[in-house]
């Protein structure tokens, strides 16, 4: 729980604009590579692990680059905002993980536009190409691996709910592509409901408790498009008298509380790699800045043991897989999680 | 406006003597009115000639408000004929009434604070240079009506700082600026002083010389016989009388208004100087009111007579623990209290009626039981829970006492009428068993029959071997009703006259 | 004798129309409670009785708290934070391979709420800043408290001891069913009975006048927002345990449904005039609408519509009960 918030500016509705121009003012002087990394909200976990994953970069973490992370507060026109200031205070380039799919596209533009290159990583805007560069784990494979985890748990038959994230963000989007595009290969499997929970596990909570009154228990599976609302779905589940062994619930990003549901055999899990995200992305703006000089760092690259293909750090897409969360690694999951 | 008076037909509605060649602006008769099947009005009637001050005269539950809310187009009555001008007129809003010239001046005046005089004047329909507010020429109109109708105000001041008087000529100014020839003035004097009456009057006067017609509503008996010229009075929802006021005295007024030959009322009989029940030291509050020292002795009822502003109510409030001092101490019985919140002084036995009826004196949503016991909850509880039967006996006993007429003790403060609010009030003091009642203008706006009842108990509680200090600017109560007078100018202590030498003319020779 | 007879047909018409308006939100209630019942089979369930019930707990236990501050005629927006911050501070006791005593844990919680409170009325009642700009101050700084003191991650692994006081049931009534009731009941009692009850009610109808009669006017304001806090506090723990971890996020909004469900129960919100009664219906109808729509598979960006218009709808009842008057 101890972790150093110094670093990082939390903007507080009232505190805004001032604390921003004066804590970007200060570290103006020096000559460090400055990385601005704008992210969703700080109130919600796989930002949370994405950020501390940031921190926790080599270079980052020796001074090397000054890492300044932003809170979007879930708020597209407060991201647009925290672009221009970050334009404005000369920031060498910029991370982003956009709130909205097409909102995002903007600032993007005006960014690049400006000079300083913008890195995605793990959510995207509509347009890619305004992008420089941007790192993420495919969506739309997350949603079939989800629903697919779901569906052969019940043997290709029965009925199942999905509990959407927030309409319009581009999880939301292509994981539910992904799932629409696994459903298709199962016509025994029946959609009774699917409706938003807003990423929530209270609101997912109530949502699954009232379709289980509604189709008088006649549920087989639970897809939620993020763990908090599939950790919601299962509370409703086991309160309604079934067994999570025969009802699957999954989810997708691999919070702590989902890994633990994991272990007790109570659902199904994959984890979004948020250290490659993160590293990874820091790697690109890096690279982006300083060319060919730069050397990564993060050990998601295969130049430093890991999966991913650096390629001279020139690529436009790197996708970083997906890690099914199974009984057999979780344990070694949960044991990197408390040393964060 | 003589130009608007011409050509207007004379009606022959008159009923009561008047003589038939003064032009009518407004007559009215039969005007019936019910509330969820409980009337309010059964025959509305008045007639009112233009250049007149005409006097509307009737106790709370009368059916004066409801009168009035029908002529302003407020209300619209069940059954009777409405007259303006010689047309057959039934008004379906206020706005209606207001552009047919019929004007109304309230108790509560809705002032725009922080605008200018000439601002509240012209608001919703200021003069215009194409887009913008043309503010020099609606200084410039308004300047011109003050001097067309002689008041003394500044167009450019800001509404904020002007007195309630001062508030009220601005409120006629504007009625006239909109052409009314009728103009309804509802209790006009109830939140101003002696001296601030006379300006009004002065405004008054010079209103009624260019002709405009004026429906005067006051309990104020003493205001009526120096402005009006003519009366009409209501009782019960009924029109009872009119005439011209130079043929009616006080007393006879007076009994229209109660429904029973009442003598005015004698002043108190001489007694003798005993202990002092209550005694002030010292008072001072920042030039508000300085170096006050006072005591009321057992059976004595002291009165404080003093225009507004001249800090009695401030010294008063500040005596209860309800408003700041810079020194001062009170002894009661010989004994020195200590009064920081007015919890202090219930505790010690003083109780106050506040100036304030509606502003701090009810709770007016809550019942008649709850504000009554709510001086003294402690009594009626044990353990923190209150105890129902012991709480509606004492209730009952005080509506009762006081002859509160309520539907039921249960019934929300703000049903009642004036005269039965403030008798709540005063069940709501006395609950608390106190020894000095201290009253901050405990008639105020209360109808004739309830202000004797009021005088009654005041007597019979100082004969109880209680002290009474009763706070009025209406110096014929003060008169009949105060043992001795002291009288407060600028803050001071300005004299000090026994029931026996006070009269009218030293009282407000002492108090200006 | 015509006349007599009907002016008491006339006064009888006008006390069923004020019956009419004084009720017209429970008559509301059973309307959509009959028209539910029929639209969907397993409405009147015990299951989903039961689950109404237990949905509407912490929004009822909020309510309640919510009207004792609206009777003074105050305000307070802070209450999705404070629970928020009350729930990570249970939370962190209960968690781990050394859980507390989860009495303690819920102990802790209110009395964190009542310190919020406490802050809250002091602001209000002592300092005279307006009730709805020193709760939306504390509204933020009670969720960056929350934020910080969790590190914006949930606190997961809480004791199955602790998770009874969500999940539980006693005597087949879930277990905050049962803490609302408690709540609910103890209200009832303190705002109809007590003396305490009588100042609140008077504080908030004019606190001029509750000064003049003797009332501590500041001591009543202050303890308004004291209990709030206190029990915004209770329903922080109660939602960790029903969630199964304390969520540094949990709350966002739950001030409105608080206040929606005071404002259609027809508590004055300028104070003085209401009923923890009327409270509780107003809960009950939000609840059912959300668990109704549900059940019909209606959108819930309907959901959103009908709450406000029954919101609305509220207080055009209450401005014409008050107009008879």
């Amino acid at each position: 729980m101890a972790m150093t918030i110094n670093r990082r500016l939390m903007l507080g509705t009232l505190a805004g604009v001032s604390a921003l121009a004066m804590g970007l003012g200060a570290a103006n002087a020096q000559d460090k590579l400055r990385i601005a990394a704008i992210v969703q909200s700080l109130d919600t976990e796989f930002n949370v692990l994405w950020a501390n994953a940031a921190e926790a970069h080599p270079l980052v973490a020796d001074g090397t680059i000054e890492l300044t992370v932003l809170d979007g507060r879930m708020d597209p026109f407060n991201q647009s905002n925290q672009f221009d200031t970050a334009i404005n205070e000369g920031y060498d380039a910029i991370i982003f993980i956009p709130v909205d799919i097409n909102a995002g596209n903007d600032p993007v533009a005006r960014a690049m536009e400006a000079g300083v290159p913008v890195i995605g990583s793990n959510t995207l805007i509509s347009d890619t190409d305004l992008y420089h560069a941007f790192i993420s784990s495919d969506d739309v494979l997350a949603g079939e691996m989800l629903a697919r985890s779901v569906i052969e748990k019940i043997n290709g038959e029965g009925n199942v709910v999905i509990v959407e994230g927030m309409i319009g963000q581009s999880a939301q989007v292509q994981r539910l592509e992904g799932i629409q595009k696994v459903l298709a290969e199962y016509p025994n499997i029946n959609v009774l409901e699917t409706r938003t929970a807003n990423w929530s596990r209270a609101e997912a909570l109530t949502l699954v408790e009232n379709w289980l009154i509604s189709n008088g228990g006649d549920i087989q599976g639970v897809i939620a498009e993020n763990d908090e609302m599939a950790i919601g779905s299962l509370e409703a589940v086991k309160a309604y008298g079934l067994d999570p062994a025969t009802v699957p619930v999954a989810g997708v990003d691999g919070i702590t509380d989902a890994l633990l549901a994991v272990q007790r055999g109570e659902m199904m899990s994959t984890l979004q790699d948020a250290n490659a995200l993160a590293q990874g992305a820091i790697d690109l703006a890096a690279a982006a800045v300083q060319g060919d000089a730069y050397t990564p760092v993060a050990a998601v690259w295969d130049v430093n043991g890991g999966a991913l293909v650096w390629g001279g750090g020139t690529e436009k897409q790197y996708s970083v897989p997906w890690v099914p969360v199974t009984a057999d690694n979780v344990e070694e999951l949960l044991a990197l999680r408390d040393g964060a | 406006m003589q130009k608007a008076l011409e050509g207007r037909q004379v009606l022959d509605l008159s009923d009561a003597g008047f003589s038939v060649e003064q032009t009518v602006l407004l007559a009215a008769t039969d005007i019936s009115k019910s509330f969820n099947g409980v009337p309010a009005l059964l025959d509305g009637r008045i007639q009112l000639h233009a250049g007149s001050v005409h006097a509307l005269c009737g106790g709370n539950g009368a059916g004066k408000s409801t009168f009035l809310n029908i002529l302003m187009g407020l209300l619209r009555a069940d059954g009777g004929t409405m007259v303006r001008d010689g047309q057959v007129v039934s008004y379906a809003s206020a706005a209606e009434a207001l552009a047919d010239g019929i004007a109304i001046i309230t108790q509560e005046l809705s002032p725009v604070l922080d605008m200018t005089v000439a601002e509240n004047i012209y608001l919703g329909r200021e003069p215009r240079r194409g887009w913008f507010t043309d503010s020099a020429k609606m200084v410039a109109d308004a300047r011109a009506l003050f001097d067309r109708l002689k008041f003394k105000i500044d167009a450019t001041a800001v509404m904020r700082d002007l007195t309630v008087a001062q508030m009220q000529l601005v409120e006629i100014a504007k009625a006239i600026s909109r052409e009314s020839q009728v103009l309804i003035m509802d209790e006009p004097t109830s939140a101003i002083g002696e001296k601030e009456s006379e300006t009004l009057f002065e405004a008054i006067r010079s209103l009624q010389a260019q002709g405009v017609g004026i429906i005067y509503v006051s309990h104020r008996l003493t205001d009526i016989f120096s402005i009006a010229d003519s009366y009409t009075v209501f009782r019960d929802g009924r029109f009872v009388e009119s005439g011209a006021i130079a043929d009616i005295d006080r007393q006879r007024l007076i009994g229209l208004i109660v429904g029973r030959d009442l003598r005015d009322q004698e002043p108190r009989a001489e007694r003798e100087a005993t202990e002092a029940v209550i005694e002030a030291r010292n008072f001072s509050n920042g030039g508000v009111f300085t170096d006050i020292s006072l005591s009321v002795a057992k059976g004595e009822i002291l009165g404080l007579y003093g225009l507004m502003g001249a800090g009695r109510s401030e010294f008063a409030n500040a005596l209860y623990g309800n408003g700041p001092k810079q020194s001062g101490d009170v002894l009661l019985r010989g004994t020195q209290l200590i009064i920081k919140h007015p919890s202090d002084a219930l505790r010690a036995g003083i109780a106050m009626v506040t100036e304030d009826r509606k502003g701090n004196g009810l709770v007016l949503p809550a019942s008649v039981r709850d504000n009554i016991v709510m001086g003294a909850l402690k009594r009626f509880s044990s353990f923190g829970f209150m105890k129902a039967g012991e709480e509606n006996r004492a209730v009952d006993a005080q509506i009762e006492r006081f002859r509160v007429r309520t539907a039921s003790r249960d019934l929300a403060v703000q049903n009642l009428s004036g005269g039965n609010q403030q008798k709540v009030v005063f069940a709501r003091c006395i609950e608390t068993n106190p020894q000095v009642l201290i009253c901050d203008e405990p008639t105020r706006g209360i109808d004739e029959g309830a202000k004797r009842e009021i005088y009654a108990f005041l007597s019979d509680f100082a004969a109880r071997g209680n002290a009474v200090l009763m706070i009025s600017s209406e110096i014929p109560e003060i008169l009949a009703n105060a043992d001795r007078i002291i009288v407060f100018r600028s803050g001071r202590i300005a004299g000090e006259l026994t029931a026996a030498e006070a009269t009218q003319e030293a009282l407000v020779h002492l108090a200006s | 004798m015509v006349e007599l007879a009907q002016k008491s047909s006339e006064a009888r018409n006008a006390r069923f129309g004020r019956v009419v308006s004084r009720y017209g939100i429970v008559l509301a209630f059973l309307i959509l409670f009959v028209i539910l019942s029929f639209a969907h089979q397993n409405f009147l369930s015990t299951g989903n009785i039961t689950n109404v019930l237990r949905q509407v707990s912490i929004n009822g236990i909020l309510a309640v708290g919510m009207t004792f501050v609206i009777l003074t005629g105050g305000i307070d927006l802070s209450i999705g934070s404070v629970l928020a911050f009350a729930g990570i501070v249970a939370g962190a006791l209960v968690t781990g391979a050394d859980p507390s005593n989860p009495f303690l844990a819920v102990a802790a919680a209110i009395g964190v709420g009542a310190l919020f409170g406490a802050v809250n009325g002091l602001l209000v009642a002592r300092f005279k800043v307006t009730a709805f700009v020193a709760t939306l101050g504390m509204l933020s700084m009670a969720r960056g408290a929350t934020l910080l003191i969790s590190d914006g991650r949930p606190v997961p692994n809480l004791s199955a001891d602790f998770r009874w006081l969500g999940q539980g049931f006693v005597a087949g009534i879930p277990v905050p069913v049962i803490c609302f009731a408690l709540v609910f009941v103890i209200a009832w009692v303190v705002l109809r009975f007590t003396i305490y009850g009588r100042w609140i009610y008077a504080v908030g109808g004019n606190v001029r006048s509750a000064r003049t009669s003797g009332i501590p006017t500041r001591m009543v304001t202050f303890s308004a927002y004291l209990i709030m806090g206190a029990l915004a506090g209770f329903a922080g723990a109660i939602l960790t345990a029903r969630t199964t971890s304390a969520l540094p996020q949990a709350g966002l909004g739950y001030e409105l449904d608080a206040i929606a469900a005071v404002v259609i129960g027809g508590t004055s919100l300028v104070g003085g005039v209401g009923s923890v009664v009327f409270t509780l219906v107003g809960v009950l109808i939000i609840g059912v609408i959300g668990n109704g729509l549900d059940l019909l598979g209606v959108s819930s960006y309907y959901q959103q519509i009908v709450k406000g218009a029954i919101i609305v709808a509220a207080v055009l009842i209450d401005r014409s009960r008050n107009a008879q008057s």
